[in-house]
């Protein structure tokens, strides 16, 4: 019950797509594509997540989203630099039944693997029959019946051309978005992010922002927030949301027809009128589409998955300065999850996790990576995740350094017990923490 | 020639009141109608119910072939902002907007504002200039002719008019009628025209006289 109730929004997102697909394009032969293409996507990502295992099923599926989205991107630049030339009149010419029925048929096939994607178990591993067949039955019949509903859907609220498109993809992104592996746009919002922090740096480096005392207050005042933990949102949400923006502005910018030829002023009016109505109808998709990026940038930020996340256990040094934590105290260091410690050395303190590796190492790393503000780590199934950035990082990576890997800290398994240094501990989590919290009040 | 108004049967019942009687009438296009009775005879309930502003207990009302009895509150509404303009003896104008403003929110209501012919249609009942004058800063016969442009201004083909010279004097009356005789020359559209006055009833081609709800009387009226 609670594995169908994953997939909900996945599938009411396929149930608005098809019956718009089906009045945008062909019709019924349009609603058959997407089904098969439906049960194909959802059939061929079980195969995969079967037969390859580990992140490889999910990276062409995240490549292909983030094409679409690029994809988008350019549509709305066109779209916009069209629409001093476009008129309501010109209309969209309609697509032929082959071209209909490939985009029914790709557009199927991604949402079937998205969705699929949804249920795929975190521990890896195909999904079960009853829910994997289940899925592709409810995919194919929601595509069908929505087909039938289509013929309720008013005419003139009908997508066509590149509203539809923005329509399909924020639909397509918000299916991905649910998905933590397959999320976009948090990698975004880190891109963005760094990006402002690298080009800020860079002007700083080149000592185009004069270092002068009397500057500091002032203009380190602005560029303070640039380095503001929420430069990365806000920028994200811009470049997420813009194509669509862009692609409503040149909905509104369209060129109204000619109607000088119209004698009678109230004729002439009524024709104008009707003409901008039907402009406004169609702002409808673009403004769904917004919900729908909307619905996907949340759920990015607010993942529905649960994740293992200890409090950490404080411990002590023994007068050496040595950390033991026994393997099988009351905590047991080798079932596979990550136990989060503290360490408080006078007023230092440091906050760090050990876990087995799925290669049945112990490995000790700091709770906090090399690039992002210390938030800390949890465990997820079969891989970690930055609280901050949202990568997810597998357990087999885990105490290699690197990216946004936990930084690691040297250990020995000494008899029955990890054995850390506080001080080599204290000074790694001090030299991490000072590089990566940029002001006051960061990290926990 | 084609009728315009066709009504059959037609009756208004307010309560136990029947206002309006089952009437038979024709008007065909073009044509200047007036009705003519006493208070309390019908007339305004007729004008109301061929305007779409009221729906009739009986009978049917056709205009331009639409039977109004059958149309929604939304098909009455479309009646109303396409086919019919409506001058009342009180005006009706929006104080706090000036003359052409008064015209453009009709065209806003209609289809989409077009300051340019809305001046026009000042021009034409001659208040070129007057366009920037709110109804308080006009007299009571240019208000009477702010209210003809707005009227004209959709194009109808039906004009109704109740009492639109109630309140005016003779000279006002005079260049009212005459500017309605105009444009309905120029327009070819209907006047169905409520009044108690017997010159300005004859200005139109036909009077209907009604008392007690019911059509007692009809004439050819010839032109002044």
């Amino acid at each position: 019950m609670l594995t169908a109730l994953k997939v909900i929004p996945q599938l009411l997102c396929w149930a608005v797509l098809v019956p718009v697909m089906c009045r945008s394009l062909t019709g019924m032969s349009t609603a058959v594509a997407a089904a098969a293409g439906f049960v194909a996507g959802v059939a061929g990502e079980n195969l995969l997540l079967a037969y390859v295992g580990g992140e490889l099923p999910f990276r062409p599926l995240r490549g292909i989203c983030g094409v679409i989205f690029l994809l988008l991107w350019g549509a709305s630049v066109w779209a916009l630099y069209r629409s001093g030339s476009t008129s309501p009149e010109s209309g969209q010419p309609t697509p032929s039944p082959l071209a209909s029925g490939a985009a029914a048929l790709g557009t199927g096939v991604l949402a079937g693997a998205l969705t699929l994607c949804r249920l795929a178990p975190l521990e890896g591993g195909a999904v079960r029959l009853v829910p994997y067949l289940t899925l592709a039955c409810a995919g194919a019949a929601v595509a069908l019946g929505a087909a039938y509903a289509a013929r309720f859907l008013p005419q003139r609220l009908v997508p066509r051309g590149i509203p539809l498109v923005a329509l399909v993809v924020s639909a397509l992104m918000l299916m991905a978005c649910s998905v933590q592996r397959l999320d976009l746009f948090s990698p975004l919002s880190m891109e963005v992010m760094k990006f402002v922090h690298d080009f800020v740096h860079q002007f700083f480096e080149s000592m185009l922002i004069p270092d002068h005392p009397f500057f500091r207050a002032d203009v380190w005042g602005y560029i303070g927030l640039l380095f503001g933990d929420k430069v990365g949102l806000w920028g994200g949400l811009a470049l997420w949301y813009l194509p669509v923006l862009l692609i409503a502005l040149s909905l509104r910018l369209e060129r109204l027809p000619s109607v000088a030829h119209i004698r009678q002023g109230a004729a002439r009016r009524k024709l104008l009128a009707s003409f901008i109505h039907e402009r406004r109808l169609r702002l409808a998709a673009p403004l769904l589409a917004l919900v729908f990026l909307t619905g996907a940038a949340y759920q990015s930020r607010f993942p529905a998955t649960e994740y293992w996340d200890p409090k950490p256990v404080e411990v002590s040094a023994n007068p050496a300065g040595q950390i033991a934590i026994p393997k099988k105290g009351e905590i047991d260091l080798e079932d596979g999850k990550l136990h989060k410690f503290s360490y408080r050395q006078g007023s230092r303190e440091a906050r760090f996790f050990v876990m087995l590796t799925p290669a049945g190492q112990l490995v000790t790393t700091l709770d906090a990576c090399a690039i992002c503000q210390p938030e800390g780590y949890g465990q997820a199934g079969n891989a970690v995740i930055c609280y901050y950035c949202r990568t997810l990082i597998p357990l087999e990576t885990v105490g290699k350094p690197g990216g946004c890997n936990p930084v690691p800290v040297p250990c020995s398994v000494k008899g029955d017990a990890v054995v850390i240094d506080g001080m080599t501990l204290v000074n790694t989590w001090e030299s991490t923490v000072q590089v990566t919290a940029h002001g006051k009040g960061m990290g926990k | 020639m084609a009728a315009i108004i066709e009504t059959s049967g037609l009756t208004r019942s307010y309560g136990d009141i029947c206002a309006l009687k089952p009437l038979d009438l024709c008007v065909p296009e073009g044509e200047w109608l007036t009705v003519m009775g006493h208070s309390g005879s019908g007339k305004s309930t007729l004008l109301n119910l061929l305007g779409g502003l009221d729906r009739p207990s009986g009978g049917s009302i056709h205009v331009r072939g639409t039977d109004l009895a059958t149309l929604s509150e939304d098909g009455l509404a479309r009646f109303r902002r396409d086919c019919v303009g409506i001058i009342f003896q009180q005006h009706h104008l929006i104080p706090y907007l000036t003359a052409l403003e008064n015209v453009m929110m009709s065209q806003y209501f209609h289809s989409v504002p077009d300051e340019a012919e809305a001046r026009h249609a000042l021009e034409r009942v001659g208040l070129g200039h007057r366009l920037k004058n709110r109804p308080g800063e006009l007299s009571g016969g240019e208000q009477q002719r702010v209210c003809i442009a707005r009227a004209i201004i959709n194009s109808p083909r039906l004009l109704l008019g109740d009492e639109p010279t109630g309140n005016l004097d003779h000279k006002s009356t005079t260049m009212v009628m005459e500017l309605l005789r105009e444009l309905r020359d120029e327009e070819r559209f209907s006047i169905v025209m409520v009044t108690h006055n017997q010159e300005v009833a004859a200005w139109g081609d036909r009077t209907i006289h009604m008392d007690d709800g019911c059509l007692v009387r009809e004439e050819r009226t010839k032109s002044c």
